[in-house]
């Protein structure tokens, strides 16, 4: 009789915690709004994208290893700001290094970690999205990110890529196959690349939830492009992750999402650079502008705001510090000295697109803080623009503009 | 902050404080109004902390200001029906906010006040608020509501406007002022009421609003509505209505639309009907251009080039540049030798007229002689427009525009280009520009959008263009200008 009240005791429990929630998950609210839940309360990213190369590195900058601990001083800041997560591209070979950039964040500041994976896109020549082995090494590379990182408290979720969607249209990273190329259409050529990019994201999307069903896994795309074809063939993540420069607003965005791919949004990649391409100086009051407005807007959209769409889950700005090596990444010289040529033009940045050529977004000066030539604790002294303070206070208090209905 | 500009903020917040004093003094007798201008004027003022970018103010008191706006507007409509001119104030103060601040709110808002000004025209409306109304619905870009509205106030001005000449005289008017929208809805009232009048009648009336509205470098214009007004006239039957200048006109007009297959015919009829009309060589060279390097008829381009090159007297610009065009194509199928003969003939005639057109032979002549290539730019150009597989190669991707079409000998004409790529996000994407053809004295360079261009001889110049990008050509595109 024992034997079988406890057989019938463990069935219940173990019953239990098989349906038991995950740690991190997405809910659907009854009015259809999304909310990103994280230990059974809701959760709004307020997060950073994070690579801290120090002045005089590159992309190649192993800051991992770095002894000063730089993510130790940006924590500190970051906790202060009220930053809650931050955003990392791509992991590292060295995954004890990884597991104690993650820990040290959590345990000491309560700040989360996205851990993404590039998905072959910076390879060359290109990536080859529709050859088995080019998949099959980047699947690889994607699931041991997941089995190394699962267990940490710290991870919060997966993001798959970028902007790789753009290499399906052609301009950028352009990748191909015998059957694409045989099809003469490159109107067609653009589709049959998207459904055999969305459905190789789908594919592992699916490998994550069975190995991890603790985690969402959120998919990176540049601006709503190609969404049409993730509603078809990739069902199966969980979030959208979106890069989007749209300058004050983000538009109709929230929208046109639910009416094109129905999934939550996470603003992966957003915010404005500190420096006034047209009169060729520091404009820390510019960036601290965009910021709070896009801010204002991501705040509008998130769940149980009854006038937003209510698919938001906040957003990971671009990015924590300077980089002083983005506009020539080939000339290790340049890395020593803060450029202030403009890589790319943006209207939607209206105060300085007088600049010459229209070129006013400067790659190198996007960060909250920025880096001084001074030494402090062992690496460049962080030094908080305006745009820090600025936002900050919007956490402490957002304010929405918006709270009445006007008659109608 | 500078000096002057702490004065002007000082003055500037001066007088925001009375108007608001005002406001507040106002809302004892009319609150709603007092709502509403509250509402007016810190919108106005976070416009100009943005524009001033008085940064300070706008942090700290922005988030204050907004919620002032949207609750005094809401207010100031509450208190009010569609009737009232301050309901319509309200919302389309309403509307602007929200556009501002390109929210979600702002398309319901556009709504609102669409609906609420439809009604408050049905009533007692006065046609000046839906003008204006009207007016900063053109200025945010929202043609289609803006056009209805015009709609709107026309009617309403028709109804209280007896004369025929009145409404003449508000067209012309709009278009002095620039108001080229408004200005083409008053005419088409105008011509609508006149729709029964006599052909000889309306004739002269369409005319004159055809070339009012047709291409010129100076002044306002409006290449479509220009062509709506042609047609019109085309329509009536009258084959006397069109002299040479006015068809010219049309033709011309055509070309500056880029509509370049309908310009080629009009020209064409052009040469039909005057043959001897001073734009005769224009109108023929032109044709020639458009077969060959848009409707990619080489055939007929030769046809019509040949036709100016067998003249044996009055060597005008265009019979020399069909000499060079006949070669340029003889040249690209790899036929030497015809192309040696056009060239060599083309420097023989020109008898040291023709600088430029006849440099650029030599230049030709040189490759032949020396077994190199056709020019590269001019061979890529020549092979998007002839050959069959680069038929997607279509001037859709692309624009290319000149500051002036109708120049003087050492004038300088800006030409821009613009190209239409797929979306790369942040990712630039670095292009190159290919000029060929006309390009005058000034060489552009690759890596250069635009240039400035000024030509030494007269005649018809085309310049060509190929935009290209590391995974290869993104489009083609010409463009046409005269030196007189």
């Amino acid at each position: 009789m024992l034997a079988a009240c406890s057989l019938f005791f463990l069935t219940i429990i173990l019953g239990a915690a098989s349906r038991a929630k995950p740690t991190v998950f997405i809910k659907k609210l009854k009015n259809k709004h999304y909310q990103l839940i994280v230990e059974r309360k809701p959760y709004i990213v307020k997060g950073v994208c994070y690579s801290p190369i120090p002045i005089g590195g590159n992309h190649e900058y192993d800051w991992w290893s770095d002894t000063s601990k730089p993510w130790m001083i940006d924590g500190k800041m970051m906790q202060a700001m009220g930053v809650n997560t931050i955003r990392l591209y791509q992991t590292h070979e060295n995954t004890e290094e990884v597991k104690t950039v993650i820990r040290d964040l959590y345990q000491n500041f309560g700040i989360r970690t996205i851990l993404g994976d590039w998905l072959g896109f910076w390879e060359y020549p290109c990536p080859f999205y529709g050859d088995k082995r080019f998949q099959d090494k980047v699947k690889a590379s994607v699931l041991d990110m997941v089995k190394n990182y699962k267990d940490e408290p710290g991870v919060l979720f997966w993001i798959l890529g970028n902007e790789n969607n753009y290499s399906c249209l052609g301009a950028v990273n352009p990748w191909s196959s015998d059957e694409i190329d045989k099809e003469p259409d490159p109107q067609k050529q653009k589709a049959m690349k998207s459904e055999v990019y969305y459905s190789f994201i789908n594919e592992l999307s699916r490998e994550i939830h069975k190995i991890d069903p603790n985690h969402p896994v959120a998919m990176g795309n540049g601006e709503l492009i190609g969404l049409d074809a993730a509603n078809k063939y990739c069902q199966d993540v969980d979030i959208v992750a979106c890069i989007i420069y749209r300058g004050k607003t983000f538009g109709n965005l929230f929208r046109s999402l639910r009416m094109t791919f129905d999934k939550p949004i996470l603003l992966a990649e957003f915010g404005a650079d500190a420096y006034d391409a047209y009169l060729k100086k520091e404009d820390q009051n510019m960036q601290a502008f965009f910021l709070e407005s896009q801010w204002r807007q991501i705040y509008e959209n998130l769940a149980n705001n009854k006038e937003g769409e209510g698919n938001c889950i906040g957003g990971t700005m671009f990015e924590w510090s300077d980089e002083w090596w983005k506009h020539a990444p080939d000339n290790p010289d340049s890395w020593k000295a803060q450029d202030t040529e403009s890589n790319w033009t943006n209207g939607s940045y209206y105060f300085d697109i007088k600049a010459e050529s229209n070129k006013n977004m400067n790659e190198e000066w996007f960060g909250l803080v920025a880096l001084s030539q001074e030494q402090e604790f062992g690496m460049n002294k962080r030094i908080p623009r305006k745009a820090y303070y600025v936002v900050r206070e919007f956490w402490k208090n957002p304010t929405l503009e918006v709270k009445k209905k006007v008659k109608k | 902050m500078k000096k002057y500009q702490r004065v002007f903020l000082g003055i500037f917040l001066a007088l925001s404080s009375l108007l608001l004093a005002h406001s507040l003094f106002a809302e004892e007798k009319n609150p709603a109004q007092a709502s509403y201008e509250l509402a007016l004027d810190r919108y106005n003022h976070l416009k100009h902390l943005e524009e001033t970018q008085s940064w300070d103010e706008y942090f700290a008191q922005g988030n204050d200001y907004r919620d002032q706006i949207v609750t005094g507007v809401q207010k100031a409509i509450e208190a009010t029906k569609a009737t009232d001119a301050l309901n319509i104030q309200a919302r389309l103060l309403s509307w602007q906010f929200h556009k501002d601040q390109q929210d979600a709110f702002a398309e319901q808002a556009l709504i609102d006040l669409m609906s609420a000004v439809s009604e408050y025209a049905n009533t007692t409306g006065n046609v000046t608020l839906i003008k204006e109304v009207a007016d900063k619905l053109s200025s945010y870009q929202e043609k289609r509501n803006s056009r209805e509205l015009y709609k709107i106030y026309v009617a309403k001005i028709i109804n209280v406007s007896a004369k025929d000449e009145e409404l003449l005289k508000i067209a012309e008017n709009f278009y002095k002022e620039g108001n080229l929208e408004l200005s083409e809805t008053v005419y088409d009232a105008y011509l609508e009421r006149l729709s029964k009048a006599a052909p000889e009648k309306l004739i002269p009336l369409l005319t004159g609003i055809a070339k009012q509205f047709a291409y010129k470098d100076e002044g306002n214009k409006d290449t479509l509505y220009a062509e709506k007004i042609f047609q019109k006239i085309e329509d009536l039957g009258k084959k006397e209505a069109f002299d040479e200048h006015l068809m010219y006109s049309r033709a011309f007009n055509l070309e500056k639309a880029k509509e370049y297959s309908k310009a080629k015919d009009i020209y064409l009829k052009l040469i039909q009907d005057f043959p001897s009309t001073l734009h005769a060589d224009e109108a023929a060279y032109k044709a020639g251009l458009i077969s060959a390097y848009v409707l990619r008829d080489k055939e007929g381009a030769r046809g019509y080039f040949e036709k100016l090159t067998s003249r044996e007297k009055d060597i005008s610009p265009q019979v020399i540049s069909s000499f060079y065009q006949l070669g340029l194509i003889a040249q690209w199928e790899e036929n030497l030798d015809k192309a040696k003969e056009y060239y060599t003939q083309l420097i023989t005639l020109a008898a040291g007229n023709f600088p430029e057109t006849t440099a650029a032979a030599n230049q030709r002549l040189k490759e032949i002689e020396e077994k190199k290539a056709l020019d590269y730019n001019t061979k890529l150009f020549i092979d998007l427009a002839l050959s069959a597989e680069n038929i997607g190669s279509n001037m859709s991707k692309s624009e290319l525009k000149a500051s002036l079409y109708n120049l003087q000998k050492g004038q300088e004409a800006k030409i821009s280009s613009e190209a239409y790529l797929p979306a790369s996000g942040c990712m630039q994407i670095e292009l190159q520009y290919l000029w060929s053809g006309d390009t005058g004295k000034n060489l552009p360079s690759v890596m250069a959008p635009s240039f400035n261009a000024s030509y030494n001889e007269p005649g018809t110049k085309l310049i060509g263009l190929i935009v290209s990008s590391s995974s290869g050509t993104v489009d083609r595109n010409l463009d046409i200008l005269d030196v007189r």
